[in-house]
């Protein structure tokens, strides 16, 4: 169990190493206006990714990924 | 989700209404503490051809407070009606299938057998986001819902720093549901043919972990990379579905056997999300391997582009992908006198399939009130393997995986007083 873990975590280190340490570019706080808006979060309408991820929980066999998995269902 | 006969627990169901009513009398915000609310209602209407409907109202306050905290608090109703597949494989002739609450539906020539139900589920969920300091951020959830045959209670953490002149930001959480699944009439032996049945709750129990990076890679550009993993035990077989036990070499059904799952499955997915300002336009884009202890794999490519139309509407098509691979046990029926697996299941889901995902969100504003009106139309294809090589006899004239044609809508309306 811990070995898997450490697996998964040391995967994501590895993977996520180029995002880290991608370019040492800073966007300085004053150029931030694009990224400040609503619209650039991964997820803009919580409300309405819910209500996606939910019929494709229903519907597939898969789930995760995006957050910690939401409350339970007895619909899969 | 299955069936009728409504017994559900109804003390959680009274704390609900109770909550939702609370949440709908929330006393309005003051200006001059600088405290915002922010409500958001929508409404799913969803459809599947000749299969199941859904309606499901939800509506989310959430209270802004000027030190960054921010609590919300979110009442669902889902109404099903329909039918579902059950699991067994057509016969060739005109079949009547009766559910354990007696209701009964007849099912053509060489179609796969479907059984009707209706249920509703109740759901509650709460959430507290606090900043710590100047780059530490905590939020705690909160879960509860309940059906007539299921209930879920749930709790959760996240932790997240910025780093890096807020250039990246680092999230780890963990989570934890204790689910109760009490099927109507009592729960089947699994791979037994379903007379003997045992009253009394099944337990489930589901941890999840979380692990999120994300980092601004320009002005315009946001990539995330995130893990899960989430290990669930104890009663994860589905109590209504059934497989059919085939006669050989001509594939006729002879009988019937409940579904029997493991009682444990880990699932683990890496996610990657890119968000790209086209200084107008913008185009999210994401990723996901998936894979399981059941043996699914799966991946999904997620792509919408919202198009800014001005004075405050956008149009914003989206597409999705999704194919998956079948699960260890699934299988299209059982040989008649050949010996049982120690698991089997015939519900579709489980099996190959694919889904494709076709729609748009129209983002509008109505005069000249701070709110924000959405539509969202969505189709969704979803297809199987038809003509399975393991089929045999008569089944291999059969579609044993018909198209599953879904249409759903999605209206929202947010504004902020």
């Amino acid at each position: 169990m811990m070995r898997s873990v450490g697996r998964i975590v040391g995967g994501l280190a590895l993977l996520a190493l180029p995002l880290v340490a991608s370019g040492c570019a800073t966007v300085k706080p004053w150029d931030r206006d694009l990224l400040a808006e609503k619209k650039m979060r991964f997820t803009p309408h919580p409300m309405l990714h819910a209500i996606d991820e939910h019929i494709y929980f229903s519907k597939e066999a898969s789930m995760g990924g995006s957050d910690i998995a939401g409350g339970g269902c007895g619909c899969n | 989700v299955q069936l009728e006969t409504p017994k559900g627990p109804t003390r959680l169901r009274e704390t609900l209404n109770a909550a939702a009513l609370a949440l709908l009398l929330a006393p309005a915000a003051s200006a001059e503490t600088g405290v915002t609310d922010q409500i958001d209602f929508t409404t799913l209407l969803y459809g599947e051809q000749s299969r199941a409907q859904v309606v499901e109202p939800v509506v989310r306050a959430m209270r802004l407070f000027p030190d960054g905290q921010a609590l919300s608090c979110q009442i669902g109703i889902d109404v099903i009606t329909g039918a579902s597949p059950s699991g067994a494989l057509p016969s060739g002739s005109i079949e009547t299938h009766t559910s354990a609450s007696g209701r009964t539906i007849a099912t053509k020539a060489g179609d796969i057998p479907l059984v009707k139900f209706e249920d509703r589920r109740f759901a509650l969920d709460g959430e507290w986001t606090k900043p710590l300091n100047r780059i530490l951020t905590s939020v705690l959830a909160a879960h509860a819902s309940t059906e007539k045959d299921y209930q879920s209670l749930g709790a959760s953490g996240k932790l997240s720093v910025d780093l890096m002149n807020r250039m990246l930001t680092v999230s780890a959480g963990a989570g934890y549901n204790h689910d109760t699944v009490f099927p109507v009439g009592g729960t089947p032996d699994g791979l037994s043919d379903g007379t003997v049945l045992h009253p009394g709750r099944n337990q489930k129990k589901v941890t999840n972990y979380y692990l999120g990076v994300s980092r601004v890679l320009s002005r315009q550009w946001l990539v995330g990379l995130n893990g899960s993993r989430t290990n669930e035990s104890g009663y994860l077989t589905e109590p209504y579905k059934v497989l059919t036990i085939e006669n050989f070499p001509r594939g006729v059904p002879a009988g019937e056997l409940t579904d029997k799952r493991p009682s444990t499955r880990v699932r683990n997915s890496a996610l990657l999300t890119s968000v790209y300002h086209l200084t107008d336009d913008v185009l999210y884009a994401s990723y996901r391997y998936y894979k399981d202890t059941w043996q699914v794999r799966s991946n999904t490519v997620d792509l919408k582009y919202r198009h800014e139309l001005g004075r405050g509407m956008y149009l914003e098509p989206l597409g999705r992908y999704y194919r998956q691979t079948a699960a260890s046990f699934y299988t299209v029926g059982l040989i008649q006198n050949q010996p049982l697996p120690d698991f089997a299941t015939s519900d579709y889901r489980l099996g190959p399939l694919q889904t494709i995902t076709l729609g748009a969100t129209f983002g509008f504003q109505i005069g000249n009130r701070p709110a924000e009106w959405t539509l969202r139309g969505e189709y969704i294809r979803q297809t199987g393997d038809s003509h399975p090589a393991n089929a045999i006899g008569v089944q291999q004239t059969f579609d044993l995986a018909p198209t599953l044609n879904t249409f759903a809508v999605v209206l929202g309306y947010s504004f902020n007083r």
